[in-house]
């Protein structure tokens, strides 16, 4: 008896198309652990920089504190320049690093 | 050194005098240290990386000109006024960082001068004369720093 085989259907795949801040490149901007920095400062420089919340700048702190480093933002690269200097204006270590 | 009020926009501190003549030491004798070059980035090492580098220095000198102008009206009359037992500072929120970022450039500046030890409180009398000078400073800094921050 002969088999009926049903057509096969390639699935369709949708590709995103690629947009321009597809192509931009972004950066993390980190804050690296220096133990001269008092956490209560550390923290208002991150809510008055970002305007995050205290939870989140506290969280924030606490991953510098007891890691060595925090991603802060990822941004593109004129934004995440301003935030290092920001950063760096209150002596805070900030640097950003290419996202990958 | 003490939060009384945050009224329109304005912190008020009490301070007593030992105090006051302390911040007074600190604002009217900034910078304490050279301004050491930082890096923007510790894995990016092409050419705009190295532009941006470059302009952060610029500007973070620039910017200590402008701390180094602001210390010394930080503590002007109008500011801060005698009261029945001490001093009362008034401060207004961008007068507030301006203070917190001099505050932080002498603490880091002077834990980069004593080489960035891990233990901020060492014996006394295992420092030279100069450590203990740049140690003293570098907690009278924190001190107001907590003080301006702690309780707000």
């Amino acid at each position: 008896m002969p088999t009926i085989l049903e057509p096969i259907t390639e699935p369709v795949i949708k590709k995103k198309p690629r947009s321009d801040d597809d192509l931009t490149p972004t950066y993390y901007v980190i804050c690296w652990n220096e133990p001269v920095n008092l956490m209560v400062f550390v923290t208002h420089v991150f809510m008055k920089i970002f305007g995050w919340n205290k939870q989140k700048a506290e969280k924030h702190m606490k991953e510098v504190h007891e890691k060595g480093k925090s991603v802060l933002v990822r941004e593109g690269a004129e934004k995440a320049e301003f935030y290092v200097h920001q950063l760096q204006e209150y002596k805070l270590h900030a640097t950003m690093e290419p996202a990958e | 050194m003490k939060l009384v009020r945050f009224v329109s926009g304005q912190w008020q501190y009490a301070l007593e005098l030992n105090e006051i003549n302390l911040l007074n030491l600190l604002l009217k004798q900034f910078p304490f240290t050279d301004l050491q070059p930082v890096q923007i980035s510790r894995s990016d090492k092409d050419s705009k990386a190295k532009e941006r580098e470059k302009l952060l220095n610029e500007s973070l000198a620039q910017h200590r000109k402008l701390l180094k102008k602001a210390a010394v009206n930080l503590l002007e009359a109008g500011k801060i006024k005698h009261q029945n037992e001490g001093w009362l500072l008034t401060l207004a929120l961008e007068d507030r960082e301006v203070l917190l970022q001099i505050l932080n450039d002498i603490r880091v500046g002077c834990w980069n001068a004593l080489g960035q030890p891990a233990e901020l409180e060492p014996k006394v009398e295992n420092l030279t004369a100069e450590e203990q000078r740049f140690h003293g400073l570098m907690n009278a800094a924190g001190y107001f720093e907590h003080s301006l921050l702690e309780q707000a």
